[in-house]
């Protein structure tokens, strides 16, 4: 499903991502985990589309599309979804106006009709209240006074609303107490299914204890630098990333 | 054009005294020899004070002259067809209203009927033959020396005259409608608005100048306001001209003790808008919140010019304004709140938000404060930015379309102001206006549905 070649990117002529390969396949899990600065929200970002990283080197392929060449919400209309770090706040734009707008866009750039009112009503509310997310949030502006607990619930509530095929998750984990980690893995875990992939992005091993990767990846200095199944997690947990790496880490 | 640049003022084009000799035996209450005299001198008055340019302090920003010194020609009746204007007629079934256009009180559209006893609501015509001394008195009763206020003296030939005994409280909104038709030479008209609200009347005004088509207009208007003790007013005014109209309007206002003065002006197209405000607030308990929104595009330019005196302690006066500019547009602000000598516990506070969309786009603001009390809280500010980069690519990343995740992200700018409307009309049409301005799809239905059912 994603196809991540030899990705070189940087940043103001500083040069972050250095040669990333990473296959996805549909169904799968991927856990991706670095220390601070390995470029993994870079990673996030430049899949995502937003400005400010420059593409040196590489090939990104969603499906049978060139990712990079994309506008970001062509990729969004194509079924990527970010979940981000640090959802931005909106005041001024109404959270259920702004869902209803997201879904009729994907909607109508895969030729289908807007989605009728009762449905979208019906489903928002079922999926608010397996998130733990109330009527009063739903009708207050964008992430708008939310607390970082609210805006990653409303990060996952956006997910399942617009039903991507890859689901990509930065630090979703940062800032969560354990009752709300356990609450938005679970929303992650509802969304697996065979035709959807994951690249969950994350520092702890604690995340991954709820949504067990098929994958891990260990990135530092802008590449993968070990791959392996869930125990890889485990280990890392134990070693840290220097132990793990056998190097000192600049960051 | 150096000539503008080098002098304060200039002398009015020579059309003006010419129509003023022609029209004057025709206006108004020109059979009352008091009105006929207070319009005579408040054209030589105009004449003497001259079109502001520049130079001119109170003018600093834009340029009237280019557009309301030449030739004009003065209403002549125009038959419009109901549906030209139904879009306008605001307030819902209830509402009472006055409909001018081009200057002339269509009766066909404006009723007033079933008001409480004592209650006035007349146009200018009729109050200057049932009062035409207090006509007189008030027109001679405001000179704050703007020539444009003097050039309404002479000239006034639509508005309406408004009184609200103490204690009455019309529970249904007055709207006063001024539609421009445009040509050229361009029709000017001057509606001149005298409100008076005694001790606790209350009232929901809608102030709607609409400029039909894309010809040239002038609408030069003066609203007075007086409101007694404890009295309320809600203002709710759009200003939507066509791109070649202009509108210069002046509100002077006074506010006694307890009074409580809320006005939210939204201006949506024009090639000139000016708004100018001088309020005085003469009692303690007072409380004026003055809210507007302005959306100059290609070359359109609006102003706004406040000027609050607190003239009492104890009271208090809120300025909110904001504008969105792009294309080529123009916004101006320039508030000063003046806190006079003994008006001690005085809270006011002052703020001009812009968005400034395009390299080719220019923002003027000016908040000033003067204080001569030293126990008062006061704050001015402005601030001028384009749209949050991450909060575009955070609705982009969802999937919507660039256009209109800038079109969603400007109108919750200015929705903050539209929002103040007071009348649920009023609003929908302002936002329906600015989101066929801003383009982008986005549809007010869509919105109002989902609030709804989310309710």
């Amino acid at each position: 499903m994603l196809t991540i070649e030899n990705l070189e990117v940087s940043v103001e002529g500083k040069p972050i991502l250095k040669g990333l390969s990473l296959t996805v396949e549909a169904g799968r899990v991927h856990a991706i985990m670095g220390p601070n600065g390995s470029g993994k929200s870079t990673l996030a970002h430049v899949l995502a589309g937003r400005e400010g990283y420059e593409v040196t080197g590489g090939s990104v392929r969603f499906g049978e599309e060139d990712l990079l060449a994309m506008e970001p919400e062509e990729r969004a209309q194509a079924g990527l979804f970010l979940a981000m770090q640090y959802p931005v706040e909106i005041p001024g734009v109404a959270n259920m106006y702004f869902l209803r707008q997201a879904i009729n866009a994907i909607r109508k750039a895969r030729g289908q009709d807007e989605i009728p009112a009762a449905e979208f009503m019906r489903k928002v509310r079922e999926q608010a209240k397996l998130l733990g997310i109330g009527e009063e949030l739903l009708k207050r502006d964008l992430n708008a006074g939310f607390s970082g607990g609210e805006k990653k619930r409303n990060e996952i509530l956006q997910m399942a609303m617009l039903e991507p095929r890859l689901c990509i998750l930065d630090e979703t984990d940062s800032g969560l107490d354990i009752d709300a980690l356990r609450t938005v893995a679970d929303g992650v875990n509802r969304l697996r299914s065979p035709e959807r992939a994951f690249l969950v992005i994350t520092h702890y091993q604690r995340l991954l204890d709820y949504i067990v990767p098929d994958v891990v990846h260990v990135m530092a200095d802008g590449r993968i630098r070990r791959s392996g199944g869930p125990e890889l997690a485990r280990e890392l947990e134990e070693r840290g990333y220097e132990g793990l790496l056998g190097t000192r880490l600049a960051a | 054009m150096l000539a503008i640049k080098r002098t304060r003022r200039l002398d009015p084009d020579p059309a003006f005294a010419a129509t003023f000799r022609a029209l004057a035996p025709r206006l108004p209450g020109s059979a009352d020899a008091a009105l006929a005299r207070v319009r005579a001198e408040g054209f030589e008055r105009f004449a003497a004070l001259g079109i502001p340019t520049r130079r001119d302090e109170a003018w600093k920003f834009t340029d009237v002259a280019r557009i309301a010194n030449r030739p004009m020609r003065p209403a002549a009746p125009v038959e419009l067809p109901l549906e030209r204007v139904l879009p306008y007629l605001l307030g819902g079934p209830r509402a009472r209203r006055l409909v001018f256009v081009d200057g002339r009180l269509q009766p066909q559209w404006s009723h007033t009927g079933g008001l409480p006893e004592g209650v006035i609501v007349e146009s200018l015509a009729r109050a200057a033959e049932t009062r035409p001394v207090a006509l007189a008195e008030a027109l001679a009763g405001l000179d704050d020396g703007r020539s444009f206020t003097a050039l309404n003296a002479a000239f006034a030939d639509s508005g309406a005259w408004i009184e609200l005994p103490a204690g009455v409280v019309l529970d249904a909104p007055l709207q006063l409608l001024f539609v421009a038709t445009g040509g050229e030479p361009p029709v000017m008209s001057h509606p001149r608005c005298i409100l008076r609200l005694g001790d606790g009347a209350s009232l929901s005004l809608l102030e709607t100048h609409v400029g039909l088509g894309e010809g040239a207009a002038l609408g030069n208007a003066v609203l007075q306001l007086a409101l007694g003790p404890g009295a309320r007013l809600e203002h709710d005014r759009l200003e939507l001209l066509g791109p070649a109209s202009a509108l210069l309007a002046k509100l002077d206002g006074s506010l006694a003790a307890g009074a409580r003065y809320r006005q939210t002006t939204v201006v949506l197209g024009g090639a000139l808008v000016r708004n100018e405000h001088e309020v005085r607030i003469d009692g303690p308990g007072v409380e004026c919140l003055l809210s507007g929104v302005a959306v100059p595009s290609r070359g359109e330019e609006a102003d706004t010019f406040v000027r609050i005196h607190h003239r009492a302690g104890g009271s208090h006066s809120d300025q909110f304004f904001k504008s969105v500019v792009e294309a080529g547009g123009h916004n101006a602000f320039a508030g000063k709140i003046i806190v006079h000598k003994g008006a001690q516990k005085t809270n006011a506070y002052q703020k001009n938000d812009n968005l400034l969309l395009s390299d080719d786009s220019e923002v003027d603001t000016k908040p000033e404060l003067e204080i001569y009390a030293d126990d008062v809280k006061c704050s001015h500010g402005a601030t001028c930015g384009e749209l949050d980069a991450a909060a575009l690519f955070y609705l982009r990343a969802r999937g919507i379309g660039a256009e209109t995740a800038r079109a969603l992200l400007i109108h919750a700018f200015a929705a903050e102001v539209i929002g103040r409307l007071g009348d649920p009309t009023a609003r929908a049409l302002a936002e329906q206006r600015l989101l066929a301005r801003l383009g982008g799809g986005l549809d007010p239905a869509l919105a109002a549905s989902v609030i709804g059912e989310a309710a």
